[in-house]
């Protein structure tokens, strides 16, 4: 029979191993390699949109730009995330009226265009309040502005799709389902530049639909927002037909419009204009559902930037208070006269909503996260549990643990630790920029300095942390030298050769060898320097906005050699890829070399390699060219020739990718969507998806020590890997036999212990690495039938400690805290116990039992190389510990004695009624000697009772065990007391034992009710429950 | 291994490949997973009792888990030598152990009524689903870690949460080669985990009186840290003290 099974599972192997062409993915053996997320949320990240429950004021949802979705269920004050394996790009979140508890519809890809923007891939439906998902369709409208659901029809969906930003497409407009989702139809479209940016019902006859449409585009280098197919449309008849909507309005062009109905009165309808002219901008009433429109405020508040502030919200119970999003929000309670900005909230804000069963409760979303105000928008607290931080960047430190450091899109620059007491909390991460922040670099051998920057290199700073000292250190042009062109996320990087260098890349590469005091341009100008893309001063359409981030023919990519300093290679955003081997001397560009990459397309990193002086990646973003093809080639001849390295299982663009430094076939990608990861060179690529959402991912770095894979996301904060090691030896090798160890470096006894953190439950944590043994190895099938245990063993076979073994397809990993077994205790009231002592230092075994088969490994366990301790005061440690381990165990097998007697006693009481002096005696006597061993009254409280000896054992041996030094003198005449005072117990037992207990005896062989106890051995006794 | 065994898993495995060939019916899906862990053996059991030494800082603690066909359970652990009730419902009454205190204490009446909502879906809710009135639909097959899997929704009869009726479902992942459940999840949906998903992984098939168990339940919340219980012995129709169920009178 077994010849049968055997011969099916080799059967099955072609078919559930390797792909069709034969080659192994790493996405069918990831097994529990895990990222965590470290945030951070002190700063959460930019929110599009917010939708609150019509009924129930404790559920909000909220769609994060870069961040997913967001529900919570106790108003706000703890959130989930319910849409990690999606998109998270997200334009609109709605919940359906007639089943608000249920069925919610997200719209991908955010509305607010800014040039750093992700796009979506459709709309999504749960109805089941946001466990399961299904895509809905709409997949190529690129990004969705509003979803407005039939209040008396679930199946009758608006969406307003706004479209492609960067380039053309039909894929806009007003669609409409009637069967809940399963076919759409397009109700309203202009042209192929023309978008749908905001749809409103009129709340009491939904067949009145408001739609603004907005002309607009974006490049790499211009934004234009307006054109004369922007117009605000009104359809009577559930979208059937349209009229355009003007009586009052402006002639002209017409830029992005907010529109939105009064709930309490849908008559009134409100809409704020970018128009050509600055006094016709602004907010203009309508008192007649759109037939007529009034200007009445041109407020900075209202008109400024209106491609990123286009929202605006009337208090469901009052038409006259009216909220507009905006730099800082503004508030008018007298129908829109006038206005108030809003209380303290971060910067740029995107949508307001009011609580409908109480009106002065307000969230406001904005680019520093969720902010709730309970009197109407005076005063405001944060929501400190959305780690949707958007990281452009990130770099690493040697520190023990080490940092992270980055910048965030509208929320500085920071460096924090990727571990802390208790875990990553707000208070661990500090503050090292300002602005927008991108790069951020430690001086590579001074760890006080940080270098850091703002928006379009207007400061690149250089950081002392441990004197707090600031100076702007950035290249500025000299006599000869033309205007510099930064980028809006300007290149710097540190040099592993030199540790006091610096390079800075503007059009031309800069270079400091002094941190940054002097400057000299060791290259020419290396884009196309294409003037047509310099014109940002007439950026922004109706609305200028020359904000630096349009900037264009600049470099964005510095790569030195890790192998010389003299190979350094430049890639900018027009297209060029320009590589020096002398230092800067001379430059050539190997843009032409790149099979299959059309011309001008961004080259968005160059990753040298440590694998060879002439080997490097490149990876180009076509996006802002309306292109989401990935683009990731390798070189190994100077860029000479390059072959593209991407596969099929990419599905969108690609910002970076990291090598691994020993494997040169495991690549890591950051993609639009997600991390994906291959084991071949390329072959094939697999999504990471343990633990690791479908976000944006802007930045990688692979940590050269810890191994450790740090993801700068846009939008979901930090991720990591803490060990990729496993992932370098995974080939088909590992698939015949039934369980293969990983080799692991030794592992090193944490010493450090510390009091917890201070983080409240409404704030986020960031996960700690593990600070265990974690032993990997690799199952070719997951196990799913007959037992499976791991265990250690020292190496004279005995057993150690019992582990729980990992049984995933593919890696798992053991995790030992490199304790050996806890003493057993001796029964008593309360809950004093004694942990396992940690083991010395050596070579262990791994064994796992996997069925019959026994499969082992030897590791070694090492103390901290940096502890202050001596082996001579860990010798005295483990020696103590080790006697007061037996002394518990000794304590235990007394009382086990004291105990079995006293059972008798018991026993021959409830059997003979007559009393008996000898044994009320020896009731009395073990009474009395066991409430001196053990607590045997009280609770676990205030309540509790006085220690006895098993209680002082316990906490003395508590204390020195879990400390690695020797014990101190104190500590010792202490257990000299706890000596004593088991020697006079064990005296005072010999003499019960040879007084009263013998007369029991006696009294037990005349009597014959009861039988004397049978005492097991102490070793007998060990193996008891 | 027996060679009942032998031929139990030959079948499924057959059962597996077969399966895979069309599509399946979630009723299908829950006949196989029935007939793979015991088919009509799930009939002849009325109870359970499982021991299990959970590993913590080197302690092994005992437990001994017990659960009836008329829905009384009983979950009792040993630490350091005091044997305390962690969780019981005795029909009625759904009770556990104050740890300052030792002393048992009633869960809040809407946990006892939970509990008797569930009081008939032992050994397990997807067998007879339909005759406890709750519905499973089959959802879109996932990959668990590398597994190909089907995914049930058991909706279930609704559950209180402070004072309001919540939905109360559950998530099968049936491993689609062995047609085994590999993995629950469930929402929890009261307390200050709320909205987040519980998770258990099942492994460590073995069988007992002619039925599956699995011997290893990994619990925890998803993404996050699990616990496991390696279970020692699995007593099927064990000789029970009753007394095990009932909230002790003070």
């Amino acid at each position: 029979m077994k010849k049968y099974i055997l011969g099916l599972l080799v059967l099955g192997l072609p078919f559930s191993y390797f792909t069709q062409d034969g080659v192994m993915n790493a996405g069918d053996y990831f097994g529990d390699l895990k990222a965590r997320h470290i945030g951070p949320a002190l700063m959460s990240g930019r929110i599009s949109d917010i939708e609150l429950h019509p009924s129930n004021s404790n559920v909000v949802l909220i769609g994060a730009a870069g961040g997913g979705v967001w529900k919570s269920q106790d108003g706000g004050v703890q959130f989930n995330s319910i849409f990690d394996n999606y998109c998270q790009s997200i334009g609109a979140v709605a919940m359906d009226p007639s089943n608000p508890d249920n069925t919610y519809w997200v719209g991908t890809g955010e509305t607010w265009t800014r040039n750093s923007v992700s796009a979506g891939d459709g709309i999504y439906k749960t109805t089941d309040g946001g466990k399961n998902w299904t895509k809905m369709g709409l997949e190529k409208t690129d990004r969705i502005a509003s979803i407005q659901i039939d209040p008396t029809n679930s199946n009758v969906i608006y969406v307003a799709a706004l479209g492609a930003l960067w380039g053309d497409s039909e894929d806009r407009g007003v669609y409409k389902t009637e069967d809940g989702g399963k076919t759409w139809n397009k109700m309203l479209y202009v042209n192929a530049t023309t978008g749908c940016s905001e749809l409103v019902l009129d709340p009491t006859n939904p067949k009145i639909i408001y739609a603004a449409f907005w002309e607009f585009r974006r490049t790499a280098f211009s934004f234009s927002s307006g054109g004369l197919n922007s117009a605000l449309y009104k359809s009577i008849d559930g979208g059937i037909t349209w009229q355009k909507l003007q009586n009052g309005f402006p002639k002209g062009k017409l830029g992005r419009i907010a529109v939105t109905v009064a709930p309490s009165n849908p008559a009134i309808v409100y809409a704020v204009l970018e128009a050509e002219k600055k006094e016709e901008k602004g907010l203009y009433r309508s008192d007649d559902g759109g037939n007529s429109w009034k200007f009445l405020n041109g407020d900075f508040g209202l008109t400024v930037r209106p491609f990123y502030f286009s929202k605006i919200t009337v208090d469901p119970n009052n038409p006259e208070i009216i909220a507009k999003a905006g730099l800082s929000g503004s508030l008018s309670i007298d129908g829109g006269k006038t206005f108030r900005n809003l209380g303290y909230v971060h910067s740029d804000i995107h949508d307001i909503v009011f609580d409908v069963s109480n009106s002065n409760k307000l969230f406001v979303a904005t680019d520093g996260g969720l902010y709730k105000s309970y009197d109407r928008g005076s005063s405001f607290e944060m929501v400190e549990d959305l780690p949707l931080s958007q990281f452009y960047h990130v770099s690493v430190d040697n520190k023990e643990p080490y940092n992270v450091y980055g910048g965030l899109q509208d929320n500085n620059s920071w460096f924090g630790p990727s571990a802390s007491p208790g875990g990553i909390e707000a208070r661990d991460w500090e503050l090292v920029g300002q602005g927008d922040g991108f790069r951020v670099y430690p001086h590579p051998t001074e760890p006080n300095i940080v270098y850091s920057e703002m928006q379009g290199a207007d400061a690149i700073w250089r950081f002392d942390v441990d004197k707090q000292q600031i100076k702007v250190i950035k290249p500025y042009p000299v006599e000869g030298d033309p205007k510099l062109r930064f980028n809006w996320n300007a290149p710097i990087t540190t040099s592993i050769h030199q540790p006091d260098r610096l390079y800075v890349g503007s059009q031309f590469v800069h270079i400091s060898d002094d941190k940054g005091d002097t400057w000299r341009k060791i290259s020419p100008d290396l884009t196309t320097n294409d003037p047509l893309k310099q014109n940002q001063e007439a950026s922004g359409g109706l609305s200028a906005d020359n904000s630096g981030a349009e900037n264009h023919c600049t470099i964005f990519t510095i790569a030195e050699s890790p192998l010389s300093d003299q190979v350094i290679w430049a890639g900018t955003d027009d297209g060029n890829v320009q590589l020096t081997q002398d230092g800067g001397k001379t430059w050539t560009n190997v843009a032409k070399n790149f099979p299959g990459l059309p011309a001008n397309t961004w080259c968005y990193h160059i990753e040298a390699s440590v694998h060879g002086k002439g080997t490097a990646y490149a990876v180009f973003d076509g996006h802002t060219k309306n292109d989401y093809s990935p683009y990731v080639y390798k070189t190994v001849d100077f860029g000479k020739t390059w072959v593209s390295i991407t596969s099929a299982d990419l599905s969108t663009f690609v910002r970076n990718i990291q090598e691994d430094y020993e494997n040169p076939d495991l690549l890591f990608l950051g993609t639009e969507n997600g991390l994906f990861v291959t084991i071949n060179g390329g072959k094939n690529w697999a999504a990471f998806t343990n633990n690791f959402p479908k976000v944006a991912v802007h930045y990688l770095e692979l940590h050269p020590e810890k191994n450790a894979l740090i993801a700068a996301t846009h939008g979901r904060g930090i991720i990591i890997i803490d060990d990729i090691t496993p992932l370098r030896k995974i080939d088909a090798s590992l698939l015949t036999p039934n369980l293969t160890f990983f080799e692991t470096k030794p592992f090193v006894i944490s010493e450090k212990s510390n009091f917890g953190g201070t983080a409240l439950s409404n704030q986020f944590v960031g996960d700690n690495p593990s600070s265990n043994a974690m032993i990997s190895y690799f199952l070719p099938k997951r196990h799913t039938f007959g037992k499976m245990t791991a265990e250690i063993i020292d190496t004279e076979g005995n057993l150690v400690s019992k582990l729980e073994a990992g049984k995933l397809k593919g890696i798992n990993t053991i995790s030992w805290s490199f304790n050996g077994l806890a003493p057993k205790v001796a029964k008593g009231k309360g809950l004093s116990f004694a942990g396992a002592p940690t083991v010395k230092a050596g070579k262990y075994v791994v064994r796992v039992n996997k069925g019959s088969e026994v499969f082992e490994k030897e590791i070694e366990v090492q103390y901290d190389p940096n502890s202050t301790f001596i082996l001579a005061e860990r010798a005295e440690q483990q020696r103590v510990t080790k006697e007061l381990f037996d002394m518990i165990q000794d304590l235990a097998f007394f009382v086990y004695q004291v105990d079995q007697w006293d059972a008798t006693v018991d026993a021959y009481q409830l059997k003979n009624s007559a009393p008996n002096k000898t044994v009320t005696k020896l009731g009395q006597e073990l009474d009395a000697l066991r409430n001196k061993l053990v607590v045997t009254t009280g609770d676990n409280y205030v309540g509790t009772a006085d220690p006895q000896l098993k209680e002082k054992l316990n906490d003395i041996y508590g204390t020195i065990a879990s400390y690695y030094g020797a014990p101190s003198s104190t500590q010792m005449e202490n257990i000299a007391t706890l000596i004593k005072a088991m020697t006079d117990a064990k005296a005072e037992f010999e003499k019960i034992k040879s007084g009263s207990i013998k007369s029991f005896e006696k009294q037990l062989a005349k009597n014959k009710t009861v039988e004397a106890p049978v005492i097991v051995t102490f070793e007998e006794f060990l193996k008891l429950d | 291994m027996k060679l009942r065994d032998t031929l139990s898993i030959f079948s499924l495995i057959l059962i597996g490949a077969i399966g895979s060939l069309k599509a399946q019916t979630v009723d299908e899906v829950i006949k196989a997973y029935y007939d793979v862990t015991g088919g009509s053996n799930w009939e002849k059991v009325t109870g359970m009792r499982m021991t299990a030494n959970v590993e913590q800082q080197g302690m092994s603690i005992p437990f001994e888990i017990t659960s009836l066909k008329d829905g009384r359970m009983s979950m009792k652990m040993t630490f350091m030598g005091n044997t305390m009730t962690l969780a019981a419902f005795d029909g009625k009454t759904s009770w556990t152990t104050n740890w300052m205190t030792m002393e048992p204490e009633e869960n809040p009446a809407e946990d006892s009524e939970n509990a008797r909502r569930a009081i008939n879906e032992f050994p397990n809710p997807l067998f007879n689903y339909q005759k406890l009135g709750y519905s499973a639909t089959l959802l879109e097959d996932e990959t668990v870690e590398g597994t190909a899997c089907y995914k049930i929704k058991l909706d279930k009869k609704t559950e209180l949460v402070e004072g309001q009726e919540v939905p109360n479902v559950e998530y099968y992942y049936i491993d689609k080669e062995n047609n085994v459940v590999i993995m629950m999840e469930s929402e929890i949906n009261s307390g200050e985990m709320k909205g987040n998903m519980s998770q258990t992984k099942m492994s460590d098939y073995q069988e007992v009186n002619g039925v599956y168990v699995p011997f290893s339940n990994s619990e925890g919340l998803k993404d996050g840290e699990s616990q496991t219980i390696q279970f020692e012995t699995v007593e099927i129709n064990p000789v029970v003290d009753e007394n095990i169920f009932v909230f002790p009178k003070k």
